[in-house]
């Protein structure tokens, strides 16, 4: 397990390097001058030079790299190029609202997925089954924003349930669960739709195997048989795609954050990106690589959890 | 063993959540949450923004938002009075020309920033001095680059010597970046997240992303505003701003779209304002390519261009007029309205017959946001009834200021807010050959016309420089240099208990005089 552990974190170290390095590259090759959005259309071309030189623009792109990974091995990331504020606090802003809404749909993507994956590989072909797995057709085929504002439209302006958006409160506040709740079914719904896909076929596999016809021969309660000998077999493939879901969320979920209002790192990317705000777009990235490694190597923890004959050297 | 990893693990997770949820609480910001506050009667308003400000240092930042946020905290020596268009003393008592390229400005007395700086001379010459120095590399250094001097001649007297005689000079200190700084303030700590002005309001807090927050200025000089409290929100969904404003999660919205105006005047509990203003949004030639310098080619293009169509489309939140100086412009002339080329589709078939201009394609620039996309269609759907090849190619911002600055284009659509309203800062930046291959996107270069645009900024005696913008503009549209698609409307859609809002024709607003009932 140590092992493993170590072993993961050298690979990260070499993937953040070559993250870096890419993202770096690419975000100079790409048309757009980081000068001349903070110039805007107003900018006369000595208003632009100076901004580039400013921002030691003007320098080449070895120097930049190397000035670059030189400060980010200090712990020093730059500054935004457009307000001045250092990138560890912009991003340390918006990754709790990221996390908690991961977390959140995360929460509604494994209960709604896993019992509808597991009912409809129960009862298969049986009228439950097809609407489950309609239901999973329709969680990977609705897209996002327009269920966000469906959602809205009905929960927020209506009814007057839920509020319309914004995500300011502690998440263990009544007013906290209450932002969480819309954007997590929106975001959650996809996922859940995944999982459910997956526990069915994970289930029927396993359904069928020799020692599942034989816990039941020995007289072993179906309840028993499908708890323990059926659903933690299949659990490692459903792990699998939560545990890649989980990451992806963690990187941001920009649709969702738009249309809820939330100042996660999904939005900060993007608007990053637009703006041309190479500091910026660079530390985001490295936190979502980052956070990307390690949610693999807690899924790999939890197999070793789930089925104890695999082991890590 | 593995039991006890996982447990360890999921530990640490709850930890992080936990400490991470405590910093999401913004500063100076109760935790009750947003409807709680939003309650009528409350002197509070929140503004829902779709971007955030940049910064709040009128020095080092240029966008529109972040002015917004800033025209509440800071002040101006001048300011130009959104009824009359006439520009107005602010922060200033009065001022002088002893010579053309001389002023001398007369301060208000007894006037304290929001710190307890005292107002004076020097913290006007700190300000522009820093504004023009290269090294603080300013994004609008080049609204005060013909002053050549600034002397504090006394507490309350500013001296503005200008390299050569130059008209607008009002106009540009009445822009939103030539505001006025606390000089202690900027020396201490870092305006761009911490600013102090002189203004009705004062800073409280600002969480990045998710909102500003102004308190009232109790000391104001001009009397405290009724608002206690001013939150701008940043809500990037438009779609989701209306939902909260009919929610009453925010109380005032701007910048309506024209597709989603009829869902807000539908509201109830909703004021929607509409204000004729300054922006302009119009079709360039690029000025540079030969083809495009034939003014048969550029009579065919305008001559195909039903704009009345268009404006049409924008139900009502466009006014119609060919003059590139628009009605709330200074500088323009009724008689513009009519000038240059009609639409004549008939006549624009027979150019393009005769001059074979459709074998060529037209590559149609469009820049990825506003309403430029659907401007592009509309125009590329009429230029091809009209007989020419046109090809639309779009991008992102980032990516077309670039391009059309390097004039890699034929045909593009730019647009200008305007903030001085004041005609030069159009003609100048937009369309001097100065500024080919900076701002001056549509490579137009006309003798001619800059002679008459630097007359209009260098002289002083401002019915003379009307005259002469009205010429440049007249000389334009004659030309057929450009084709104005439309000038904007300004919005604003409020709660109804919000009393009191002035929106300038810019698109700018004061909450000075705001209250709610």
């Amino acid at each position: 397990m140590i092992s493993l552990i170590i072993r993961r974190a050298l690979q990260l170290l070499f993937l953040l390097v070559g993250i870096s390095f890419l993202v770096f590259s690419s975000m100079y090759i790409a048309p757009g001058d980081p000068a001349s959005v903070i110039g805007g259309p107003t900018a006369t071309e000595s208003d632009i030079t100076a901004i580039r030189d400013n921002l030691g623009l003007n320098d080449p792109f070895l120097t930049q790299y190397a000035r670059y990974v030189g400060n980010a091995v200090q712990g020093d990331f730059g500054y935004s190029y457009q307000t001045s504020q250092p990138v560890a606090d912009a991003i340390m802003i918006r990754f709790p609202n990221t996390l908690k809404l991961a977390i959140a749909s995360m929460i509604v993507a494994v209960i709604l997925g896993v019992i509808t994956g597991l009912v409809s590989a129960l009862k298969q072909n049986s009228l439950l089954d097809v609407s489950a797995t309609t239901f999973a057709l329709a969680g990977i085929s609705i897209p996002n924003f327009w269920l966000g504002a469906l959602l809205i439209l009905v929960f927020s302006v209506n009814l007057q349930w839920l509020p319309v958006g914004g995500m300011s409160n502690p998440f263990y506040t009544i007013d906290g669960i209450k932002e969480l709740i819309l954007p997590a079914i929106t975001l959650g719904t996809g996922s859940a739709a995944m999982i459910a896909r997956m526990t069915r076929s994970s289930m029927l596999e396993v359904i069928r195997a020799d020692y599942v016809r034989t816990a039941r021969a020995k007289g072993v309660k179906e309840k028993n048989v499908i708890w323990i000998h059926t659903l933690k077999n299949a659990m490692i493939p459903i792990i699998t795609v939560i545990g890649l879901n989980f990451g992806l969320l963690l990187g941001g979920t920009i649709i969702t954050e738009k249309v809820f209002a939330i100042n996660g790192v999904g939005r900060l990317m993007i608007d990053a990106i637009a703006a041309r705000d190479f500091p910026m777009v660079q530390g985001s990235v490295l936190l979502v690589a980052t956070l990307f490694v390690l949610v693999n190597l807690i899924v790999d923890i939890v197999y070793t959890y789930i089925d104890p004959r695999i082991k890590y050297e | 063993m593995n039991k006890k990893w996982l447990f360890l693990v999921m530990l640490i997770g709850l930890l992080i959540l936990g400490a991470c949820s405590e910093s999401t609480i913004p500063e100076g910001t109760e935790s009750g949450g947003s409807s709680s506050s939003s309650e009528a009667g409350d002197q509070e308003i929140i503004y829902a923004s779709t971007t955030d400000a940049v910064g709040l240092s009128p020095t080092m930042t240029n966008d529109s938002v972040s002015s917004s946020v800033m025209s509440q905290i800071y002040e101006n020596l001048f300011e130009r009075n959104p009824e009359t268009m006439e520009i107005e003393p602010k922060l200033a008592e009065s001022y002088e020309n002893p010579d053309e390229l001389t002023w001398v400005i007369k301060l208000k007395e007894g006037i304290e920033f929001q710190d307890g700086t005292p107002f004076n001379a020097e913290a006007v010459k700190y300000t522009f001095e820093k504004l023009i120095d290269p090294a603080t590399a300013a994004p609008r250094a080049s609204l005060l680059e013909p002053i050549d001097t600034v002397t504090a001649v006394d507490e309350t007297t500013v001296e503005i010597k200008t390299k050569y005689p130059y008209g607008p000079l009002l106009a540009a200190l009445s822009h939103s970046n030539a505001a006025i700084i606390s000089p202690t303030a900027d020396e201490a700590q870092d305006l761009m997240q911490n600013p102090v002005g002189t203004g009705p309001f004062k800073f409280e807090s600002w969480n990045q992303g998710d909102q500003v927050v102004l308190v009232k200025n109790e000391d104001y000089w001009d009397g405290a505003p009724t608002l206690d409290k001013v939150t701008y929100k940043v809500v990037p969904e438009v779609s989701t701003a209306i939902s909260m404003l009919q929610t009453g999660e925010v109380n005032f919205i701007d910048a309506l779209p024209s597709e989603q105006l009829s869902r807000v005047e539908s509201l109830e509990n909703v004021e929607v304002t509409k204000k004729d203003g300054t922006p302009v949004y119009y079709l360039t030639f690029n000025h540079s390519q030969e083809r495009n310098e034939n003014p048969d080619f550029r009579k065919a293009v305008a001559s195909a261009i039903n704009r009345d169509a268009f404006v049409e489309k924008l139900n009502g939140l466009g006014v119609r007029s060919n003059s590139v100086l628009g009605p709330q412009v200074f500088g323009y002339d009724e008689s513009a309205d009519e000038a240059g080329t009609a639409y004549d589709p008939e006549a624009a078939k027979q150019l393009v017959e005769e001059n074979g201009f459709g074998d060529e394609p037209i590559k149609l620039l469009a820049a990825n946001r506003d309403n430029f996309i659907l401007m592009a269609e509309i125009v590329q759907a009429q230029l091809t009834e009209a007989g020419f090849n046109v090809e639309i190619e779009t991008m992102e911002w980032a990516t077309f200021l670039d391009t059309a600055r390097a004039g890699e284009y034929d045909l593009t659509f730019l647009s200008w807010s305007n903030v001085t309203s004041d005609g030069s800062e159009m003609l100048y930046p937009n369309f001097h050959s100065d500024n080919v291959g900076a701002s001056n996107r549509a490579q137009y270069s006309n003798p001619e016309f800059d002679k008459l645009v630097e007359a209009s900024r260098t002289t002083v005696d401002q019915d003379e420089r009307k005259q002469f913008l009205d010429e440049a503009n007249q000389l334009m549209l004659d030309e057929d240099a450009v084709v104005v698609m439309y000038h904007g409307v300004v919005t604003a859609a409020t709660d109804a208990s919000i009393k009191g809002l002035e929106l300038d024709p810019n698109g700018q607003w004061f909450l000075q005089n705001v209250t709610r009932e």
